[in-house]
């Protein structure tokens, strides 16, 4: 959403933040061409400390947009690629008797690190996915009864091709609300491919992306998006939203869906240099937080979750 | 078994305490009671009751306190058998409130349950009661208004429970539920019904032989008033310019029969019929709104001749109003008078009566009073040389000249020659009976004190005078004042004043201590005290004088005829719940949430918007709708953008905004002009 007003309404009360958070979006948009929107709510996804879902056909750019926000934010990089034969240990990692040591030592799988981009994520078998779970919800992994803490930031993006494929497991609905944010990157404008196809390789411009934020900076970003103001009024549209969730739908949003939507919102407004949420910050994130909530509705199981919300955002009134 | 018996037990025996806050709330709402009680208790009850109190801030820390039935027996037999001792009776309403206070001060060392702290408050309450049934002066009512606030403020701080809170929190709470309740109060003290019922605590006999004086005139009885600084009255001139010049003698009573040294009133006077009344010109009457104190007699007080009788009293013989009633409770009477000598004819009767002489007047005084007529024809020079007289035979002034018999006007008249005005009026009165001058004696007021902020003279006990009236044929009966022949500067001042001066020039000595005098001289100090005369006339004269007539007075002015207590009732419970409605219903609005507010505010500038032709949609944000509107209303839009800008301020931004609902809403209201 961007504001009318030339002049935040009541501007944050540091400007470098919202300066530091331009520059990171404007980096990756001129990797990703065209999808200023989505990019802008795969950063807000970040910057509200959720993990970020990207659904669509294969070759739209969502590998790059991934690398893209790990290079850009000096973090520790790593990449899944999951197939329908990973075990949970391909992923969490082993241990290993140690013949010297005369023990058996733990082998880091490739989730602990800072941004883990999991190609695919519904390639895998359902025991794999919801071995994704706790690092995910808790940042930190159990084997073998000892807990592992998962470093700081830590930031899960995972791509999925449209259940329609074949050969896909479908993400449960408790692993789908893990998810803070489902976006979609959809075809790319007929101006936009063309500057696609006219620049430079891809590849080559992740390469010599720099890294525009540091991970401290980051951290503070996180911090501040929890303190941005959400009124009683604002409040009231959320749950108003939720309660007509729950009226409509099977299941409705759950409350983990309402705070979901509540730090989204916090950190869309920050993005857009305000200290306080507005119900249009909602509106704005509101589809990509929703939809993938609302999409297992048992009782209208032709609607796509996308179209559930979107009516829910076209209905609920603005108190 | 027993284990769990013991545990129950002791379950059972565990005490609570009352918490030491509210406990000294309640002590301190229990000694602002006491000063009303004071005058009626029996001397050894408020030691009791303040024994108790300090008792128990030792006790409640140490888990003490008054648990054994049988001591609790003895101790009531004990107290009620010291109050049967004290009053002689158990009956009337002094025992009663001694009985009262004793058991609050019993129940205060026994308490300690939250129930039993309710109870106490509660007997306080019920001697705040006491303390307004026994007296309704101004500073008890004071003391009761403070103790009625610190039991609320006791009951607040007692269910506050053990939550931390400032000290005076409690009492902001308090404050604010008072000033709730006086609207009501207000409404109440107006329209409740005063019925009479005819059913009247005799509290007025309990302080029997009341302030003033009596109907005797005898020797030292004036001087016991001097030093009294009770209320007589208080008076007021409706018609400033028509105060008069001279000294002012208020005409208390007459008295007619002499017995030398000392005078009687009749104990039943006769009332002057009407057709015998005077009426002088009414541009020489003097119109006097007069409050008066009760005294348990009947007779009231008017300037020098009254002639328009106020209700319920007469004129009696002697030209001096007496009320039909004794005056047991404060009284408030507009009445005319004159100050010119009155009387027209002296009958028969009457002239036998202001001649009559006792047997025992000595040959000396007939001798003395024989010289004063002879050496002079009329009357008028009779009564001059008797004042020349005491001017010349070194009569002094003094408030303690000993003590002197009903017969001792020759002890008075040749000897001491030592006196005060009662000596003077009686003495002279006789001389001039004996001299053949028909004569009486007045007693009333002399002068009083002007309280500037109140606008009224305070009449005290301590200007109590005394003076005569001789009848000289062409003028009828005249005034003569013999004290000012002694002491001239007495009429010009009140008692207390012109004694001071004497006490300052060394002339006196008297009991009251010189620090006293000098502290009442301050400006600052006699400012306070005339401030304080003020609030208390007011007090007097609007609070406590609003009786069933004053009522009626006001409801009639309001349409409510007054046909008998229960329609009254209804009409008054009628018009205060109508009130209340209207209040509560006012309350409601102005409580409403801010939120509120500002969403009917910003509705409505939808739908002026609406109206113009750009509808919000319900579940369009503010921000969004801004946009839109911006766009299709291109004139409006700096407008638009204001009034979004405001309203996000207040609705969404974090923290108190310093933006005003008005201006707000006026923003609002300019919409249709951009258009």
């Amino acid at each position: 959403m961007e504001t009318m007003f030339a002049q935040p309404i009541i501007p944050a009360d540091d400007s470098s933040v919202t300066d530091d958070v331009d520059a990171f979006v404007k980096q990756i948009c001129e990797v990703i061409v065209g999808k200023n929107h989505a990019v802008k709510l795969a950063v807000a996804c970040l910057l509200a400390r959720g993990h970020l879902l990207i659904e669509d056909i294969p070759g739209v750019g969502k590998t790059t947009l991934s690398q893209a926000l790990a290079r850009s934010l000096a973090l520790a990089f790593q990449r899944i690629q999951f197939t329908s034969d990973l075990l949970p240990a391909d992923i969490l990692g082993n241990s290993i008797f140690d013949r010297d040591e005369q023990r058996f030592v733990f082998h880091r799988g490739p989730l602990f690190s800072q941004v883990v981009l999991i190609d695919e994520v519904n390639r895998a078998t359902p025991k794999t996915q919801s071995a994704l779970l706790e690092a995910m919800e808790e940042h930190h992994i159990s084997i073998d009864g000892v807990t592992y803490e998962l470093p700081e930031p830590f930031f899960v993006v995972a791509t999925q091709n449209p259940q329609t494929a074949v050969g896909t497991f479908p993400l449960p609905e408790s692993q789908l609300d893990r998810f803070l944010m489902r976006i979609e990157l959809g075809v790319p404008e007929r101006a936009s491919e063309r500057a696609m196809l006219l620049g430079m390789d891809r590849r080559e411009m992740l390469k010599e992306l720099k890294p525009v934020i540091s991970p401290r900076t980051l951290i503070e970003i996180q911090d501040n998006v929890r303190k941005v103001h959400a009124s009683a009024a604002l409040l009231d549209y959320l749950q108003d939203l939720l309660d007509a969730s729950r009226q409509r739908h099977n299941p409705g949003l759950s409350p983990r869906a309402g705070l979901a939507l509540l730090h989204a919102s916090q950190a869309w407004a920050l993005m857009n240099g305000r200290d306080m949420v507005l119900p249009e910050d909602i509106q704005a994130i509101g589809i990509t937080v929703m939809g993938h909530r609302l999409g297992h509705d048992i009782e209208q199981p032709g609607q796509s979750g996308r179209t559930l919300a979107d009516n829910l955002l076209h209905s609920v009134p603005v108190p | 078994m027993s284990n769990s018996r013991n545990s129950r037990r002791t379950q059972q025996w565990r005490d609570t305490t009352i918490p030491r806050r509210p406990l000294l709330w309640l002590a301190a709402a229990l000694l602002f009671t006491l000063p009303a009680l004071l005058g009626t208790l029996a001397s050894w009850v408020p030691f009791l009751f303040l024994f108790a109190l300090v008792l128990k801030f030792w006790m409640e820390p140490r888990g003490y306190r008054l648990r054994s039935t049988s001591l609790k027996l003895i101790l009531m037999a004990l107290t009620l058998g010291a109050i049967f001792l004290s009053y002689n009776t158990l009956k009337g309403i002094e025992p009663a409130v001694s009985l009262l206070t004793v058991l609050v001060s019993l129940k205060i060392l026994e308490a300690h349950t939250a129930r039993e702290f309710q109870v106490m408050v509660t007997m306080a309450w019920v001697l705040c009661l006491c303390g307004f049934l026994l007296s309704q002066d101004l500073a008890i009512a004071f003391c009761l208004f403070v103790a009625f606030a610190l039991l609320i403020a006791a009951l607040v701080q007692f269910h506050r429970g053990s939550s931390p809170g400032a000290f005076w929190l409690p009492l902001a709470t308090t404050l604010k539920l008072v000033a709730q309740a006086a609207p009501v109060v207000v409404l109440l003290f107006l329209l409740f019904p005063r019925i009479n019922t005819g059913f009247q605590f005799r509290i007025g006999d309990l302080h029997a032989a009341m302030t003033g004086f009596s109907d005797r005139l005898s020797p030292g009885g004036i001087e016991m008033l001097a030093n009294s600084s009770d209320i007589a009255f208080r008076a007021e001139f409706p018609d400033r310019r028509t105060r008069p010049a001279g000294p002012m003698y208020w005409r208390g009573l007459v008295m007619w029969h002499c017995e030398g040294l000392e005078w009687r009133a009749p104990y039943a006077p006769a009332s002057i019929s009407d057709s015998s009344r005077q009426y002088p010109a009414s541009d020489k009457a003097i119109r006097q709104r007069i409050t008066i104190a009760p005294h348990g007699a009947r007779w009231m007080f008017a300037l020098d001749r009254p002639f328009g009788i106020p209700s319920g009293a007469m004129l009696a013989r002697g030209n001096y109003l007496y009320s039909v009633q004794p005056i047991r409770k404060s009284r408030r009477y507009e009445v005319l008078s004159s100050t010119d000598p009155i009387g027209k004819e002296l009958g028969a009767r009457e002239r036998r009566e202001a001649l009559q002489l006792p047997a025992s007047i000595s040959p000396a005084v007939r001798e003395l009073a024989g010289s004063l007529a002879a050496r002079n024809s009329g009357p008028r020079a009779t009564v001059a040389s008797a004042l020349q007289f005491f001017r010349t035979q070194g009569f002094r002034y003094s408030l303690s000249p000993g003590e002197y018999n009903k017969n001792d006007l020759d002890e008075f008249l040749f000897r001491r020659r030592t006196g005060f005005c009662e000596h003077y009026a009686a003495s002279f009165a006789t001389l001039m009976r004996l001299a053949g001058i028909p004569a009486r004696v007045v007693v009333g007021y002399l002068g009083g004190e002007y309280n500037d902020l109140g606008g009224f003279f305070l009449v005290r006990q301590a200007d109590t005078h005394a003076w005569c009236e001789v009848w000289i044929p062409e003028n009828g009966w005249t005034r003569i004042d013999p004290t000012t022949a002694v002491a001239p500067d007495r009429a010009s001042l009140d008692l207390s004043s012109f004694l001071a001066g004497r006490i300052a020039s060394g002339e006196m000595a008297t009991g009251r201590t010189a620090f006293v005098t000098q502290l009442a001289r301050l400006p600052l100090v006699n400012q306070i005290r005339l401030i304080w005369e003020a609030l208390n006339y007011q007090w007097d004269t609007r609070v406590l004088a609003f009786d069933a007539d004053v009522q009626d007075v006001l409801l009639t002015s309001l349409g409510l005829t007054n046909s008998g207590p229960f329609p009254l009732v209804m009409q008054v419970l009628i018009v205060v719940s109508a009130l209340l409605i209207i209040y509560a219903g006012w309350m409601q609005l102005q409580t409403r949430p801010r939120a509120d507010r500002i969403q009917a505010l910003y509705e409505r500038y939808c739908q002026k918007l609406a109206r113009i032709g750009v509808q919000r949609d319900p579940w369009e944000g503010p921000s969004d709708f801004a946009k839109r509107a911006a766009q299709s209303l291109p004139n409006a839009s700096e407008c638009v953008r204001q009034i979004t800008e405001t309203y996000i301020a207040l609705r969404y931004a974090p923290g108190p905004t310093a933006i005003s609902l008005d201006k707000f809403a006026k923003e609002i209201d300019a919409v249709t002009a951009h258009r």
